[in-house]
C-alpha cells in the first residue's frame, strides 16, 4: 500500500494564552481520537513529533555553516510529522482534513512517501 | 500511543492548581502573574508534544516541563529580589513541586486569597483562576458576567496578593480561624456557582461543583480549621453534588425535584455526604451550612416526594431563617411549607413575600407561585404565572422547563 507522509505545521501557537488548560486538555483529545482512528483503520500511523517551543540548527551548503533554530514564522514552522498508508492521494488529504491541528490554524501538507520499486 | 490513562478527566486543569499555588508559594505572592505565565506555557508545550502521544507518565513530565521553565525565567529574572543562589533553586523547586507539598500549597494559597479587603466575588474569582484553572473567559460564563468584569476582579486581587510578603504570613491559628468564614463562603459561592449556576450550558459546571468539593476537603487538612462547619459545608456539597445528573434531562430541561429519578442519585458521593454530616455533629451550634446540609439530607434520604419529612425540613427553615433571614431562604420555606402543611399555607406563606423587590426579578420565585397553582387546579392563574417566570429566567434549561409546562397546563 502506497505511503503518504504529513508534515504538520503551526496549529496553537497563535494567541495560546487566551486557551485554558481544559481547552489545552480537549483538543489533544481530540488527537487522540483521530490519530486512534487512522489505527484502528489500518493505516499504520507512525509519528515523529518535534519538540516544542522549537528549537535545532540548521546546517547549510558546501561550506557546511552551522547556524542556529528554524527562523520561521510560527504558523510555518514544522512541528511533526506522521506516515500513513492510503490507497491514493486523494484518500490521504481526505484523511487529513479532520487533523485537530486544523482546528488552530495550522496545516497539514500529504507527500506520497518514495517507496523503492518492488523487485 | 501510551499513557492515555494519565490524560483522563481533568489533569491539566489538576496539574495547574498543583503547579500555580506551588510556583506562587516558592515566588512569593508579588509573582502571581508570573507562576501563571510559566504553567500555561508548560501547558502549552505538553499540548504540543503530546499530539502523537502522550508519555507514560504525564504528571511527572509536566513537572519537569514546569520546573525547567520556572528555572529559565528565573535566570532571566532581575525583577525577582532577592534571587536564591542558582544551585539552591534545583532542591528548592523540587520540594516545591513534590506532590507532597501540593495539598499545604494549595491551602494557603487559599487562605491567602480570601483576604478581607476583597469581596467574595472576587475570592471565588481567584479560586477558579488560580486553583481551578478556569481562563478568565471560562470564569465570565460561569458567573454570567463580561470578561471585563472578571478581568477586573483578577486585577484587584493580584494586586492584595502582591501587598503580601509570602504566603506563610497566615499560618497561625488565629489568622486561620478569622479567615475560615471567607473560604468557605468562596467555596460555598463556587459551589453553587456549578449548581444552580446562572449559565446552565457552561460544561464545567459539574467541574466547578467537584472542586468546591474537593478544596473543602483539603480544607479540612489545615492546621488551626475548625472542622465542624467545613464538616457540614462538605456534606452538603456532596448531598446537592449527587443529584446533580438528574437535575437536566436528555433535552437539557431543568428537572424538578419531584420528577428526578432518585434511582440515579449517586450512592457513593451522598455515603460521602453521610459522613461529613456524621462528622460535623460536635459541639451544640448549629451552622448555616449545618441546617442546610440537613435539609439536602432529608430530601436525599427520602424514598420519595411524599416520604419526605418534610415537617423537619420547614423546622430547619425556621432556624435559618433566623441565622441568615433572607427573600430566597422564606421562599424555600414557603415552598416546604406547602409540602407540610397544604398548598393553602404554602400560597399564604408565598404571598406574604410579594413585596420583596429581589423575589419579583426571580423566576424562581414566579414558578413556585405557579406550581402551587397548578397542583391546586387553577390553571389559568399557574398560566399567567409561568408567563412571569418566563419572561425572568436565565437560561435556556428553566425556560424550557417553564414552555413545557404552560403547554401542558394549555393541553
Amino acid at each position: 500500500m502506497p505511503r503518504f507522509m504529513y508534515i504538520f505545521r503551526g496549529g496553537g501557537y497563535a494567541a495560546p494564552e487566551a486557551l485554558s488548560p481544559t481547552e489545552l486538555q480537549r483538543h489533544l483529545a481530540k488527537w487522540k481520537e483521530w490519530s486512534d482512528g487512522l489505527l484502528r483503520a489500518g493505516r499504520l500511523p507512525m509519528a515523529q513529533p518535534l519538540a516544542h517551543p522549537p528549537s535545532g540548527k540548521t546546517v547549510r551548503g558546501r561550506d557546511r555553516v552551522v547556524t542556529d533554530g528554524p527562523y520561521a514564522e510560527s504558523k510555518d514552522l514544522v512541528s511533526g510529522t506522521l506516515v500513513i498508508e492510503a490507497a491514493s492521494l486523494e484518500e490521504a488529504a481526505e484523511l487529513a482534513r479532520d487533523c485537530p491541528i486544523l482546528e488552530f490554524d495550522g496545516s497539514v501538507e500529504v507527500r506520497p512517501v518514495l517507496l523503492p520499486p518492488t523487485v | 500511543m501510551d499513557g492515555a490513562k494519565g490524560l483522563v478527566e481533568d489533569l491539566f486543569r489538576r496539574e495547574w492548581a498543583h503547579l500555580v499555588s506551588a510556583l506562587i508559594r516558592l515566588l512569593g505572592p508579588a509573582h502571581v502573574s508570573l507562576a501563571e505565565d510559566v504553567v500555561q506555557d508548560a501547558l502549552l508545550v505538553a499540548m504540543h508534544a503530546w499530539r502523537l502521544g502522550a508519555p507514560k507518565d504525564p504528571t511527572a513530565w509536566l513537572i519537569q516541563v514546569a520546573k525547567n521553565r520556572a528555572v529559565d525565567v528565573l535566570r532571566r529574572g532581575a525583577r525577582l529580589q532577592p534571587l536564591p543562589s542558582a544551585e539552591t533553586w534545583d532542591t528548592t523547586l523540587e520540594l516545591a513541586l513534590s506532590p507532597e507539598a501540593d495539598g499545604e500549597n494549595q491551602l494557603r494559597l487559599m487562605f491567602a486569597i480570601c483576604d478581607d479587603a476583597l469581596s467574595p466575588e472576587t475570592h471565588a474569582t481567584l479560586i477558579l483562576r488560580l486553583l481551578c484553572g478556569l481562563s478568565p473567559a471560562e470564569i465570565a460564563r460561569a458567573f454570567l458576567v463580561d470578561v471585563q468584569t472578571i478581568d477586573r476582579r483578577l486585577h484587584r486581587g493580584r494586586a492584595r496578593l502582591q501587598e503580601m510578603r509570602n504566603l506563610d504570613d497566615i499560618v497561625a491559628a488565629a489568622d486561620v480561624r478569622a479567615r475560615q468564614p471567607s473560604v468557605e463562603r468562596a467555596l460555598y459561592l463556587l459551589f453553587n456557582e456549578g449548581y444552580h449556576g446562572s449559565n446552565e450550558e457552561n460544561p464545567l459546571r459539574p467541574a466547578m461543583c467537584a472542586d468546591a468539593l474537593r478544596l473543602a476537603e483539603l480544607l479540612l487538612g489545615a492546621v488551626g480549621v475548625e472542622a465542624r462547619t467545613v464538616h457540614a459545608l462538605a456534606a452538603l456539597f456532596c448531598f446537592d453534588a449527587a443529584r446533580l445528573a438528574t437535575r437536566l434531562d436528555d433535552e437539557g430541561v431543568v428537572v424538578r425535584l419531584a420528577e428526578q429519578d432518585r434511582s440515579r442519585w449517586d450512592r457513593t458521593l451522598l455515603d460521602r455526604g453521610v459522613r461529613h454530616l456524621a462528622a460535623s455533629a460536635t459541639g451544640d451550634e448549629w451552622s448555616r451550612w449545618h441546617l442546610e446540609a440537613g435539609i439536602a439530607f432529608e430530601h436525599t434520604s427520602a424514598p420519595s416526594l411524599a416520604e419526605t419529612n418534610w415537617g423537619k425540613i420547614v423546622q430547619y427553615y425556621d432556624v435559618l431563617m433566623e441565622l441568615v433571614p433572607g427573600p430566597v431562604v422564606a421562599m424555600n420555606r414557603a415552598l416546604a411549607l406547602a409540602e407540610a402543611r397544604g398548598l393553602d399555607e404554602g400560597r399564604e406563606a408565598l404571598a406574604a413575600l410579594a413585596d420583596d423587590r429581589k423575589l419579583a426579578d426571580y423566576s424562581f420565585y414566579w414558578a413556585a407561585q405557579a406550581d402551587v397553582e397548578r397542583r391546586a387546579g387553577h390553571a389559568a392563574e399557574a398560566r399567567a404565572l409561568y408567563a412571569r417566570a418566563l419572561a425572568r429566567a436565565k437560561s435556556h434549561a428553566e425556560r424550557a422547563a417553564y414552555q413545557r409546562m404552560v403547554s401542558e397546563l394549555e393541553g
